[in-house]
């Protein structure tokens, strides 16, 4: 995977420091949990086509949206078919699912469902309408990787942008806060769940640059690895990144440092994790901290093996602040 | 770039498991269909699916234990070990960072998260059981693939519902066209469940007894459910083995409709044809045979009839659907209809569309293959895979030249 990829622009939404008080009627496991209590679907898009959105449907394009703003991009001025949509999942959304689910139970017959509500129980759910919201005509993918998954995402999007199939890719990673997802973690031991996500506007870096765009970050390698431990696939996207080896300790060091307060912050956030963590890397660079150029890795892994390591180049210098 | 072939295949199918009864039941135009057996129809107007009966995976699977896994990752797990076994490859041969899987699905582990609506339904949130939360992630398939054959390179799950499957060969076409891998499994699995039974009977798109695609009275899907996976390497790479090789990935398209949800959309969908045409190298007048995504609803098959009359003119090439026998397997469905048309490819027929028994006025000049397969020279063609959100996605696979 050669071809060199810019972040054009970026949003993201977390519920690091609200309160998921009061968003539900159905009972927590805890008496809090991290959401954004204040995100509502209508009131940021509208009642007009969003009448069926879930949650997670309502995140994904609200922050698709401030991506494309971020990036400056014009959508008019790129063919609607060579823009695309990539965006990774645990299971789609658990609570449509369930919910859909659960009225073959309790209803008087099993066929009442609301046929409205069934494409929320398909995991591509999300991808797909933030296409038809922003008309989006071009390879349009959901990948289901859980805590792995901006990894994959960003080696597709990597990929389909090398291959040229595609000029302009919105690429990201959303979970919603629900009770299901609440009981869920709870259930299974894991640490308090959040929501979060986060949408990062990917181009060729020449491409971008020919166009007079600005990265707010370069990336220089991705990599995954089933059945290794993480210093293994922190070495390989190191040596892929071309950067010294004596630097992989304090970068995955740093990495992991970062990766304990968002989760702190912003609970567990499954597939969105570590988007927030890269969001997080280039805030900081936007505020103007690290010089430009510098080199921050990204890592998750799974209780099944899996790893995930991205090595990048964080820029203050663009974005949505081109004045 | 690489070119990449076909050397394996691992259908476990409602008409048969292995691709020797996979290919025999699509030569005799079998029906998978039958009354629903893993959830209670009480109630249901309709009660019947295209199941897969006597699947026993513990009988296929040599490393994963099937009580720690859904059925769709069973699904995935077993089809892909018997594409490895087809394709005569000790998976112990492989480099394992040069091997990996990308499987399709729509509903991942649906009959696991059926399950734990029904503690919650019974029991309140506590009573879910923590054993099958840990199955719920989607990613679990490809992980289970993985797992079994020992591949330690890439794994991916691509859940872009019902053309999933075709996704996932053109993922695994990539990265071996790209070099990144020598061997990869690509292909697809999902489970009848209840809530997809009551979503498509709602929709109005569940038909009572037989899936008829391209017949004037056809009435809907029948849902299915299954494994569709194909091993697919390098043409180096199997050459360097000695491999029998089946057919060749000649390349793909996916494009987005970005109009609606469930409803097709004809024009993007002839753009997708276009496409694939283009990155695989082949004019319409190529194509030898389509597998069409042909669901049965009258929706579907209008509109993809519409599509492919647009781009291959009055007179296409035969087209069929294994939907007819199979039923609607949803992220499995385009890996069977690409396991067809390599069968096809490499036997020299065509798979029929059953249950077919009259002309639909508004599609004159599209042959059906009605009911009985054909013997013919089968060089290119054309897999069709369409999905909720306007997924669209079409694999051009052909002789190996």
């Amino acid at each position: 995977m050669t071809a060199r990829l810019a972040v054009t622009g970026w949003s993201m939404l977390s519920g690091a420091g609200d309160d998921a008080v009061g968003l539900y009627d159905q009972p927590l496991p805890q008496p809090s949990g991290h959401a954004l209590t204040g995100f509502d679907i209508r009131r940021q898009l509208g009642r007009k086509g969003t009448g069926f959105f879930d949650r997670a449907t309502g995140l994904g394009v609200v922050v698709c949206g401030q991506a494309i703003a971020d990036s400056g991009i014009s959508l008019e001025t790129i063919p609607a078919d060579r823009i695309g949509v990539v965006l990774g999942t645990t299971a789609g959304s658990l609570k449509s699912t369930m919910d859909f689910s659960a009225e073959t139970l309790t209803q008087d017959r099993p066929y009442l469902v609301n046929p409205g509500l069934f494409p929320n129980t398909v995991m591509n759910c999300v991808a797909s309408q933030a296409a038809i919201w922003y008309g989006l005509k071009g390879v349009n993918v959901t990948v289901a990787g859980g805590a792995l998954a901006l990894f994959q995402v960003l080696r597709y999007a990597t990929r389909v942008l090398a291959r040229g199939y595609a000029d302009v890719l919105l690429a990201g990673v959303v979970e919603e806060f629900t009770p299901h997802a609440a009981w869920a973690a709870h259930l299974a031991g894991r640490p308090p769940a959040g929501e979060g996500a986060a949408v990062f506007v990917l181009e060729r870096a020449d491409a971008a640059r020919a166009a007079g765009r600005r990265p707010a970050a370069e990336l220089l390698a991705v990599s995954t690895a089933f059945g290794q431990d993480m210093a293994a696939c922190v070495h390989d996207v190191v040596a892929r990144a071309g950067l010294d080896p004596a630097e992989a300790g304090p970068l995955a060091q740093a990495a992991a440092d970062r990766q304990k307060q968002i989760m702190l912050d912003a609970g567990d956030c499954q597939a969105a994790s570590a988007g927030l963590e890269l969001a997080a890397v280039l805030a900081v660079h936007r505020a103007g901290q690290p010089p430009d150029g510098a080199v921050s890795l990204i890592t998750a892994r799974t209780r099944e093996g899996g790893c995930g390591a991205a090595a990048l180049k964080g820029y203050g210098h663009a974005g949505g602040h081109h004045g | 770039m690489n070119r990449v072939v076909i050397t394996g295949l691992g259908p476990v199918s409602s008409i048969g498991v292995g691709s020797r009864d996979f290919c025999s039941a699509l030569l005799a135009g079998r029906s998978g269909i039958a009354r629903i057996e893993s959830f209670d129809t009480a109630g249901f107007p309709y009660v019947n699916a295209g199941e897969v009966r006597d699947f026993s995976p513990g009988e296929i699977l040599t490393r994963l234990d099937p009580a720690q896994w859904g059925r769709s990752s069973q699904f995935a797990a077993a089809a892909a070990r018997l594409a490895v076994r087809d394709a005569g490859l000790d998976p112990g041969r492989v480099a394992p960072g040069r091997a990996g899987a990308v499987v399709g699905t729509t509903s991942g582990e649906s009959q696991v998260i059926e399950a734990l609506t029904a503690q919650l339904v019974a029991g309140g949130w506590a009573a879910m059981s923590s054993e099958l939360l840990d199955r719920v992630p989607a990613d679990r398939l490809s992980n289970a693939v993985n797992l079994e054959l020992g591949f330690a390179g890439e794994s991916v799950t691509v859940c872009t519902a019902c053309s999933a499957s075709n996704y996932a060969l053109g993922y695994a076409y990539d990265i071996l066209a790209m070099g990144e891998a020598d061997v990869m499994i690509a292909g697809g699995a999902d489970s009848v469940c209840r809530w997809a039974h009551a979503g498509f009977y709602r929709l109005g798109a569940l038909t009572e007894h037989a899936c008829a695609p391209f017949d004037r009275d056809r009435s809907g899907i029948i849902t299915g459910e299954g494994g569709a996976a194909l091993l697919l390497e390098t043409l180096q790479h199997a050459e360097a083995r000695r491999a029998r090789i089946y057919a060749e990935v000649l390349g793909y398209g996916l494009n987005c409709d970005a109009s609606h949800m469930v409803s097709p959309d004809a024009a993007s969908i002839a753009a997708c044809m276009r496409l694939a045409h283009r990155r695989a190298g082949v004019q319409p007048e190529d194509i030898d045979y389509i597998s069409a995504h042909g669901t049965g609803t009258l929706a579907n098959d209008a509109v993809e009839a519409q599509a492919i009359f647009e781009v291959f003119g009055a007179a296409p090439p035969p087209v069929s659907s294994t939907k007819s026998m199979l039923g609607h397997t949803m992220g499995a469905a385009s890996g069977f209809g690409a396991i067809a048309s390599t069968l096809a490819i490499d036997r020299g027929f065509l798979p029929p569309t059953i249950n077919w028994t009259t002309q639909d006025p508004a599609l004159i000049g599209l042959d059906p293959v009605a009911n009985t397969a054909r013997q013919a020279r089968v060089r290119v063609v054309q897999n069709d895979g369409f999905a909720f959100g306007g997924n669209n996605a079409i694999v051009i696979i052909g002789a190996l030249t």
